[in-house]
């Protein structure tokens, strides 16, 4: 095979990263590449990494020689010349990674020398994983079953074809004249109609017709293979909703729950002959649509890289995916891959079972533009609107969709379960059948009106087991709702995953009597571990979620712990820049030789890699969450983001050590398109101020103004209460970048301030090779050094490396929200990069 | 659903809510870490007498099916699972899983801190267990008196031959128990198959002329079948090729002088790597066992191991140096299962087609 590289050739390796967050994209690569890098020194292996977002962490990592540059096939060539690169693996940055290495392959000269070594795939199968329909062909030829496209331009060609096929059929246009020319063909008199409609939409009076697949079963398996052709199963999962709605703007379950295991091992199978044809060393995510009336499998994705998939099930099941990949792609049998001591010794070859239920639930920027006044298109399709996703576990599938709602939805009152009530029947048909945001929560008003499952499953194509298991959850609150402060109902509602908040409102009183009762009654949250082997081996876990059983796994871990309470979900706005700050902590305290502890449910950063804690919760972030948590742990301190002000007040009336990370309640507004905002930066490290610099942001892009200055005595008398970097900001109207700065126009206009954006911190770590967040945290808790001050001191506003400004993504908030107004850049924020101005 | 309880033989009492028949039962107890095809799994022969614990967090969400038996009537003690899945009985899914236990009158128990049983279970391995309304004294010393059979080759293996007429290869299945999915797997090759039970005589398997032999997977331990059973097998081995599965296999192995070992934890699910020893290649496949082929007691000039499982290191396979016969631990049939395991009737099949065109040149 002509990708089979033993490991002893690999002397210099580099990744490419994803970019900038995106639609779809978050910070899963990133992680990905963050955590197999010290597993590659590990190999004697030099690596290197470049990428332009300024939120990844593999740049800041110590195993690397770490490149922050626009992701070019100019840059990435410079590096792999520089550097003498012999090795490139483009799988673990996702498909633009894979796209931009087919750019650099295919461009390559012959002065460039030699073409490094590709891990994962040979160039040929890149190549072909990167154009769609030569991929399709492929598979076709090779038996598996595909969803062929049959281009037509006679009607006699059409009826002959419609011999072979089943309906309903999807008809298009071939080169369109129009938007949107598909149409759907169900009963065989409408099909000749249909055939000449979608002619006369095409410029060359050709059409497509393919089966359609709308409203089939979405079914997602994550596989790996190994250099001997050794192939194994390590996740999957279902989509609850059906074909038509993008998967990650899904609600989806693991393990799968509604198919046979007949239909299952076929789909394996299929997933096993794609990872072989393709000579694939590595994971692997398949999508398949499913009818299984008619038992009926079409494969619709092949994804043979990292992405969403592979994060999320390996925080499902526990299985170390990232480890086994890279090991697997350099070309290391699945029988010789070595684990570190705390996975048991055949975790890598057996495949992960699973004894909870995992919901991951996307989270819609809709509420937040609503509240700037922007509308958009809340309409569900195959377009991606969804910015970020939680995960639920839970030991029954209502319980961890409790849990995801609540981590997807903490203080947010659109997921009240009253919020429906005002939709009349006519837009709650509309709505079943033309999904929203709101889908969950819709199908549970469909069923408290009386609607039957039958109907509710023929309207909306979804499984009717979830119907059930809504009926039965609408029940449950019910006798909730009519048996206030009855013990068994507690019970019973906390089995199922209800919180204190929720049963607090059904009993019209705070959460904190909920607790009471239910500690008074000896209703006991308890935590399971979340290990691959289900049970049947003794396990070495750290990984936790609550449930309401009879045994208990977790014990304190250590009483000098410290606890850190994630973000959840990525927003707008946050983007990534809040698990950046997170996951910056956690490497903090580890290396300050802090036992740390996090609790999160994010399955795309990465705060939850399995190195950067002792332990972890995947839990929601609600108070009585985090109170539990700190119950069982004790902690002597908890890091808790600036904008939980509730839950910060409720731990420091518990007499708990809180460390705030300084945050906004919510994102600032950024600069409009006629003026500048300027910001004075400062660390504070509970008693001094130390000045950083002046940074000037326009609308989408930040630059540091290289201008020393001083702070005044009014900014020293500004009041504090946490160590952190603060900003002075005010606006002035201008759209030309500074070159230096008078603060006597700070006042015009006003100013004030704040805590800095975590997206700009992590761009000053970067940019002037100063570690913000650690600085902050070590200020917390009192172990700021003599060398930290020294630095401190002498913080010089020229020490900019690089002449980088922060520039927001190229995000098409057109293609995917169809907004009613402008959507602010900054505020709404998705992703960044960095641009380079240096030759200006 | 009413409160009903499991009471382990070591007096552990497990609280949970009945469902499927309201009957009290006694079974021996084990746990299974498969993830799909509950249905398969409580319809298999090899589960006969006993009760089941499933690690699968929801179960009955897929339906029962008729595609998807493996015998015509369940013969398992009872069924422990955490969260039961209700789907409403209609044109597509004609039946549920708590109708489908109450009509063959088996208990099951639902709502049960199943991780904390399995957790418990992997400690003491199988025991006795009974499911009952009340857990009082009375209950558990019946269940200390009861005496589980073990004779579940006799319940579950045909008393009489039947075909299975194809048009191709003729096999005869010698019955200790047979799960369809073998039937099934022979369908594929259009195999025209002849089940015998296993008190049938070598007169009569040699009569009917086989291209080939299975001897089938089956419940129960394979040393309390009659002697007669072994010396069938060391005659049948060297007149056609044989392949021996599950408990066929581990009739194999004694056949041919080897001894069972109990494994120190028993074994059921489909996430175990086994190795075919000769390709060095990993699959999975279907396990459900208690015991496994002693490696010492193997006599290398007879036999040779062919797979093994990479996790508790146990003998998944065993072939003959000198006959067309082979055997194999776990369940290739795929029913319920990994479809790579299949292989094993390939491999059977082609050495029937040797073994025929052998003879026809003779």
């Amino acid at each position: 095979m002509s990708n089979t590289i033993t490991n002893n050739k690999i002397k210099k390796l580099l990744f490419i990263g994803s970019g900038a967050n995106n639609f779809g994209q978050e910070a899963e690569h990133d992680a990905a590449i963050y955590q197999v890098m010290p597993e590659l020194r590990g190999h004697g292996i030099d690596v290197f990494v470049i990428d332009e977002n300024p939120y990844a962490l593999s740049l800041e990592s110590l195993a690397a020689k770490t490149f922050w540059q626009p992701l070019t096939v100019h840059n990435i060539k410079k590096i792999i010349r520089d550097e003498a690169i012999d090795t490139v693996v483009p799988l673990f940055g996702g498909d633009v990674s894979l796209r931009l290495w087919a750019d650099v392959v295919q461009s390559w000269s012959h002065g460039d020398g030699n073409v490094p070594n590709t891990l994962g795939l040979n160039i040929d199968m890149l190549l072909k994983v990167n154009n769609l329909p030569a991929l399709t062909d492929f598979m076709a030829k090779n038996g598996l079953p595909v969803i062929n496209n049959y281009v037509l331009k006679a009607q006699d060609e059409a009826n002959e074809l419609l011999r072979t096929l089943h309906l309903p059929l999807m008809v298009r246009a071939l080169h369109p004249n129009q938007n949107n020319t598909r149409h759907i063909v169900e009963r065989l008199d409408e099909f000749e109609d249909t055939i000449n409609l979608a002619k006369s939409q095409s410029v060359t009076q050709e059409v497509i017709i393919s089966r359609a697949i709308n409203g089939l079963k979405e079914i997602s398996l994550e596989i790996l293979r190994d250099v001997r052709g050794n192939k194994m199963q390590i996740g999957a999962s279902e989509d609850m909703d059906p074909i038509g709605i993008h998967t990650a703007d899904s609600l989806s379950v693991s393990p799968i729950l509604t198919v046979q295991d007949q239909l299952i091992s076929q789909m394996r199978d299929y997933a096993f002959r794609i990872a072989d044809i393709l000579q694939l060393q590595g994971v692997m995510h398949v999508q398949f649509a499913i009818d299984d009336d008619d038992r009926e499998i079409y494969i619709i994705k092949v994804s043979p890289y990292i992405d969403q998939m592979a994060t999320r099930m390996a925080l499902a099941t526990g299985y170390p995916t990232m480890l086994v990949a890279i090991n697997l792609a350099m070309g290391i049998p699945l029988e010789d891959i070595k684990l570190p001591h705390n996975f048991g010794t055949n975790t890598a070859m057996m495949e992960p079972m699973m004894d909870h239920v995992v919901v991951k639930l996307p989270v819609f920027p809709f509420g937040e533009l609503a509240e700037a006044g922007i509308d958009v298109n809340r309409q569900l399709n195959s377009v991606q609107k969804s910015v970020g996703s939680t995960l639920g576990f839970g030991r029954t599938f209502i319980e961890a969709l409790e849990k995801a709602i609540r981590s997807a939805h903490f203080n947010n009152a659109s997921f009240s379960p009253t919020n429906m009530a005002h939709i009349n029947d006519d837009e709650l048909i509309q709505q079943l059948i033309h999904p929203q945001d709101n889908r969950v929560l819709l199908l549970i008003e469909a069923i408290k009106r009386g609607y039957e499952i039958d109907e509710l499953a023929e309207l909306t194509a979804i499984d009717e087991f979830y119907f059930h298991q809504l009926q039965h959850l609408h029940k449950l609150e019910s006798e909730i709702e009519s048996d206030i402060d009855s013990i068994t109902s507690l019970r019973r509602g906390k089995k199922y995953g209800l919180s204190d908040g929720l049963i607090a409102r059904f009993w019209h009183t705070d959460f904190n009597i909920i607790r009471t009762l239910a500690k008074e009654n000896d209703i006991r949250v308890t935590y399971k571990a979340v290990e691959p082997s289900a049970g049947e081996f003794p396990e070495n876990a750290r990984q936790y979620y609550a449930t309401y059983e009879s045994e208990n796994e977790s014990i304190q871990i250590d009483q000098r712990a410290v606890l850190v309470i994630g973000s959840g979900a990525f927003r707008m706005g946050d983007a990534a820049s809040a698990g950046y700050a997170t996951a910056i902590t956690m490497s903090e305290l580890r290396r300050l030789q802090y036992p740390t502890i996090i609790m999160n449910n994010n399955p795309s950063d990465a705060t939850l890699l399995p190195h950067l804690a002792d332990k972890q919760y995947l839990e929601p972030l609600e108070i009585s969450d985090v109170m539990k948590v700190v119950e069982l742990e004790s902690p002597q301190a908890i890091v808790i983001p600036g904008n939980r002000r509730k839950l910060i007040n409720a731990l420091r009336d518990l007499n708990q050590r809180v460390i705030v990370l300084p945050k906004e309640k919510h994102m600032p507004d950024g600069p409009n398109d006629r003026q500048s905002e300027f910001a004075l930066n400062f660390f504070f490290d509970g008693q001094n101020r130390y000045l950083i610099n002046v940074t000037q942001h326009l609308a989408g892009e930040m630059r540091i103004i290289a201008h020393p200055t001083t702070l005044s005595d009014e900014i020293l008398a500004m009041p504090l209460d946490n160590p952190g970097v603060y900003q002075v900001i005010w606006y002035q109207d201008t759209v030309r970048w500074q070159k230096q700065i008078h603060l006597s126009t700070i006042g015009n206009g006003g100013s004030w301030l704040r805590p800095m954006p975590y997206g700009q911190i992590a761009y000053l770590t970067k940019i002037m090779q100063v570690p913000w967040i650690r600085l902050t945290i070590r200020a917390g808790l009192n172990e700021l050094t003599t060398q930290d001050y020294e630095l401190l001191e002498n913080v010089d506003s020229m020490r900019a490396s690089e002449r980088l400004s922060m520039i927001s993504a190229d995000v098409n908030y057109q293609l995917h929200l169809q907004p009613t107004d402008v959507i602010d850049g900054t505020k709404f924020e998705v992703g960044v990069g960095v641009y380079d101005y240096g030759k200006e | 659903m009413m409160q009903r309880h499991l009471i382990l033989e070591d007096g552990r009492v497990f609280q949970g809510l009945g469902f499927g028949a309201p009957a009290t039962t006694f079974g021996e107890i084990i746990f299974h870490t498969a993830m799909t095809g509950y249905q398969e799994i409580i319809t298999d022969p090899i589960y006969d007498g006993q009760m089941i614990v499933f690690a699968m967090p929801v179960v009955g969400a897929s339906g029962i099916h008729a595609e998807a038996y493996e015998s015509v009537k369940p013969t398992i003690r009872g069924m422990v699972v955490h969260d039961l899945a209700e789907v409403s009985v209609n044109r597509q899914r004609r039946m549920n899983l708590d109708r489908f236990l109450k009509q063959h009158n088996i208990p099951g128990l639902y709502q049960v801190d199943t991780r904390q049983l399995i957790r418990h279970l992997r400690e003491t391995g199988p025991q006795k267990a009974t499911i009952v309304d009340f857990a009082d004294e009375h209950a558990v010393d019946q269940l200390v008196a009861t005496v589980l059979t073990n004779k579940q080759v006799q319940n579950t293996a045909t008393p009489k031959p039947y075909a299975n007429p194809g048009r191709g290869r003729h096999i005869v299945v010698i019955d200790f128990g047979l799960k369809h999915g073998i039937l099934r797997m022979l369908g594929d090759y259009d195999a025209n198959v002849s089940v015998l039970p296993y008190t049938t005589s070598v007169e009569e398997v040699l009569t009917l002329d086989p291209d080939g032999i299975i001897l089938s997977t089956g419940p129960g331990d394979p040393r309390t079948l009659p002697e007669s059973v072994l010396t069938l097998i060391r005659v049948l081995q060297t007149k056609a090729p044989l392949l021996g599965i599950g408990l066929g296999h581990e009739l194999f192995a004694l056949a041919n002088g080897a001894e069972l070992k109990p494994l120190p934890s028993e074994h059921h699910g489909m996430n175990h790597p086994i190795q075919e020893i000769i390709s060095r290649q990993i699959f999975y496949a279907m396990q459900g066992q208690g015991y496994a082929v002693d490696d010492q007691t193997i006599d290398r000039k007879k036999l040779f191991v062919t797979y093994r499982d990479l996790v508790d290191g146990a003998v998944q396979g065993l072939r003959h140096r000198e006959f067309p016969a082979f055997s194999v631990q776990f369940f290739p049939d795929a029913a319920p299962g990994p479809l790579e395991a299949t292989a094993v009737f390939a491999d059977f099949f082609e050495t029937v087609e040797d073994y025929v065109e052998h003879y026809n040149q003779q």
